[in-house]
């Protein structure tokens, strides 16, 4: 199994930052529990594929997959609430903010309307990248053997995602699968592009609407008070002129 | 004339057409996304409305928005204004939120559909409400009641509808409570206090109330107070949803409250801090309904007419929904089945229809199908690929069949035409299985529905029967039609009725009359003849997290993975093989190992 789920350069590169994740006991529990979201959503997503795909050989591949995605999102939400139990304190604030960044996200994908060659290609890539890094992860929770286990556990089920997803797309487009693969690829990066761009967009805004807040709201926030102030609470009649103005957004 | 109502960008978005008055189809944007309560623009309800309705975008007349964005936008900004500057974290995030798209409902749908900017018209949110609970009811002049999270400012309006002798209608909603101060709002923010999802969960925090006491009433009193006019307020200082996103009660609340529930932490209500939860769910939901039985029966003296129309999400509890019939003085309660923002779709093209154009007033169909039929022929090609037992049965044989299953304690997936517009699952996307015995609910709960022990099961029954098993009030079983109110199981069948008896001896039974789902009338006749008991457990057909089934192969995919052991869709009946039935119940079991903690998991 080391051999088919060799990690990918970059992750190998990243492997400093992982240790640095995964050392840490609240950063891993959020990690789990994300990874538990990522993993029941692309179990989702895949049951649909088994719903709407013409093909019935596909279909019941698709739901024994759909059903191991589910399964490690129990695994690793079960994991991550006995390591939130096991904090004891604090856990309130553990889960606030933004979750660190999913494992291999599935999220964003459509369903509907695809051929199954490109959800095969994406899949694909996707599992395979995932059984890579899971493979890294495993290695850093030598101390933690439940956690490890899980990871083993779930590999065993990626390299069988990895297998029949390309022996799938080699039987649906034998003259062009490679193709799918690449395209998979290109697109998996593109999108990951994207997601970055858009969080430095988010920041950027972020940063901009928060200098506006402090520089041009304090006057019109006065204004608001005061008026806030003055409104009376309780029973406030309904001006007929509003449910009169049939195109007003106001 | 053609009207499309759209509701859509806050949870639940939908679509619902009315043609000539009267509604051709209506669905919520998750059945057909398959993502639950997905607040997205509703294109593929849209789209699907249309292609049922065989119209073109451009042959619609008018298309309603269920609220005015602008005015959304105004509440929000506002909001913000007024907690400056400990608003300057969600200030952003709400900022872009709203201007990346809420704000530019017109132009939406203009681009979506391709219709000129004047045939986009708006509603008020909680006129969308009060049309959608008014407008389908069978009464001539009724109260109309609306209550939920908040519209545009308005949490709660109260006023009266009448359908007058020369055709026209009139809603006219009289008075509101405006944001903060919210019915909705209190219930979600305890929802939030209890580790349950917001704007999803607030029906757990009712089925968690029946195994508490109501002993924290007065300090629910202290964070919702009455004012002399009937209206409430809630205090500030105890929360926090007004001015972030992120968090919904304050650190006041929690010294008044105690420390919350994590999300993760599993519910024990014999524990003593579950017990504390359980009390804290009972102490708001009984402040809820006290609330609301004094709103309406000051409304009832005000009006002076019978009938109450209730809608908005408020409208979904069925407690409180119970105690204003029998205590308010209305000899009738109308709550429609999509009491929420997604009935609004209905609501408001209903509202444009009757009020902006002033068309006549048209009695509607009393049901709640609306939405996508089920093509059993679907069914039948997909199993039989995989090998499963599959029959084709005439109407009667396959209902005989069915109610062999259901005694023989087998659970049944059940598809029958046109899905439920709404949350509930009313007989056409439902899971049935026998009532009488608590370990086909705990199966239920461990195998199919993978939810906290805590919640309960429904019970559907015959009207003809209905009073035998259950204690109605007068005006109960037309409550019970949508199953929006929960009453007493009578004592001496609670033993025969454990899988559908609430620990409080309370159920949300659904009071079935024939013509409303013929088919499941039969099946319910048919299981009483061999049992002595025409009741039913009826669960909406889905697994936790997922919106209920719409088409055939989401029922089958659902019977596929998870222990259901017959599934019916049209005339077609698939059955699991007793050696798959069991294989799939290891499968379950191995989910369940880990279900069990998934279960606790809000």
């Amino acid at each position: 199994m080391a051999g088919v789920t060799r990690s990918a350069p970059l992750d190998r590169l990243m492997r400093p930052v992982h240790r640095w994740v995964w050392g840490d006991v609240d950063r891993r529990l959020r990690k789990l529990l994300t990874f538990a979201e990522v993993e029941t959503d692309g179990g989702r997503d895949i049951l649909r594929a088994a719903e709407v795909t013409p093909d019935p050989l596909l279909r019941r591949l698709y739901l024994e997959h759909a059903i191991d995605e589910l399964r490690h999102g129990d695994l690793f939400r079960e994991r991550g609430a006995a390591l939130l139990r096991a904090r004891g304190t604090s856990r309130s604030v553990l889960l606030d903010g933004n979750p660190l960044p999913g494992g291999h996200g599935l999220d964003d994908l459509r369903i509907d309307g695809e051929p199954d060659y490109r959800l095969l290609a994406f899949l694909h890539v996707a599992e395979k990248s995932a059984a890579g890094r899971f493979a890294i992860y495993r290695e850093l929770v030598d101390d933690d053997p439940h956690t490890r286990a899980i990871f083993e556990q779930i590999l065993r089920d990626e390299v069988f995602h990895m297998n029949y997803t390309y022996t799938q797309l080699t039987r649906i487009s034998p003259q062009a699968y490679r193709r799918h693969v690449w395209h998979a690829r290109a697109k998996r990066l593109w999108n990951q592009y994207l997601r970055v761009a858009a969080s430095l967009a988010g920041l950027l805004g972020n940063a901009i609407l928060t200098v506006m807040y402090f520089v041009l709201l304090p006057p019109f926030a006065w204004f608001a008070k005061r008026e806030e102030r003055r409104e009376p609470i309780g029973w406030i009649p309904i001006s007929r002129v509003r449910q009169d103005a049939p195109r007003s957004q106001y | 004339m053609k009207i499309l109502g759209i509701s859509a960008h806050y949870h639940d978005s939908a679509a619902a057409l009315v043609v000539d008055g009267m509604p051709v189809c209506a669905v919520q944007e998750e059945r057909l996304s398959r993502r639950k309560n997905d607040a997205g623009f509703p294109v593929a309800a849209i789209e699907w409305c249309l292609e049922h309705a065989r119209l073109d975008p451009a042959d619609l007349d008018a298309v309603v928005f269920y609220e005015r964005s602008m005015l959304k936008f105004d509440r929000i900004l506002t909001c913000a204004l007024r907690a400056f500057p400990r608003s300057w974290r969600s200030f952003p995030h709400a900022i872009k939120n709203t201007l990346g798209e809420k704000v530019w409902v017109r132009g939406i749908i203009s681009s979506q559909l391709g219709v000129p900017r004047q045939k986009i018209f708006f509603t008020d949110h909680h006129a969308a409400h009060a049309a959608a609970a008014f407008l389908t009811a069978p009464t001539r002049r009724a109260a109309i009641l609306t209550a939920d999270g908040v519209g545009e400012w308005a949490t709660l309006t109260a006023g009266q509808g009448e359908r007058r002798p020369d055709g026209g209608t009139d809603i006219t909603l009289r008075r509101e409570v405006r944001f903060p101060h919210s019915l909705g709002m209190l219930y979600s923010t305890f929802t939030a206090y209890l580790g349950f999802k917001v704007n999803e969960d607030e029906y757990k925090v009712m089925g968690l109330a029946a195994y508490g006491r109501p002993t924290m009433t007065e300090q629910v009193h202290k964070v919702i107070r009455r004012l002399p006019d009937g209206a409430f307020a809630l205090p500030p200082e105890f929360f926090e949803f007004q001015t972030t996103a992120d968090r919904s009660y304050s650190s006041k609340f929690v010294d008044l409250f105690g420390p919350p529930r994590h999300p993760y932490d599993p519910i024990d209500v014999e524990s003593s801090e579950g017990r504390r939860f359980a009390d804290c769910a009972a102490s708001v939901q009984r402040v809820l309904e006290d609330i609301l039985v004094d709103i309406a029966t000051r409304l009832r003296r005000e009006t002076g007419l019978a009938d109450l129309c209730f809608g908005g999400g408020v409208a979904l509890n069925g407690a409180a929904n119970a105690r204003i019939l029998a205590e308010a003085g209305f000899d009738r309660v109308f709550v429609p089945p999509a009491p929420g923002d997604a009935g609004c779709a209905l609501g408001a093209a209903l509202y444009a229809d009757r009020i902006y154009f002033r068309n006549p007033d048209r009695e509607l169909p009393d049901h709640p199908f609306w939405g996508p039929s089920v093509d059993a022929s679907h069914l039948a090609r997909a199993a039989r690929e995989d090998n499963q037992d599959v029959e084709g049965l005439d109407e009667g044989p396959l209902v005989e069949r069915i109610a062999e299953h259901l005694v023989a304690g087998r659970i049944v997936g059940w598809m029958d035409g046109a899905c439920e517009f709404g949350p509930r699952a009313l007989g056409h996307r439902s899971i049935l299985a026998a009532p009488h015995d608590s370990e086909i609910r705990d199966r239920l709960n461990r195998d199919i529905k993978r939810r906290e022990e805590f919640r309960p099961f429904a019970p559907v029954v015959p009207i003809e029967a209905a009073d035998r098993f259950f204690d109605l009030p007068p005006g109960g079983s037309r409550l019970g039609r949508y199953m929006s109110g929960v009453f007493r199981v009578r004592p001496e069948w609670r033993s025969q009725l454990a899988a559908v008896t609430h620990v409080d001896g309370s159920a949300r039974v659904q009071v079935l009359e024939r013509d409303m789902a013929p088919r499941l009338h039969a099946l319910l006749e048919a299981y009483g003849r061999r049992t002595g008991i025409p009741v039913l457990l009826n669960t909406s057909f889905n697994v936790a997290g997922e919106p209920i089934v719409t088409q055939a192969l989401e029922g089958y995919m659902t019977f596929r993975r998870c222990g259901i052991d017959a599934l019916v869709a049209g005339s077609t009946v698939v059955t699991k093989p007793a050696a798959a039935a069991a294989k799939s119940s290891r499968e379950s079991g191995a989910w369940s190992s880990s279900s069990v903690a998934a279960s606790t998991v809000a």
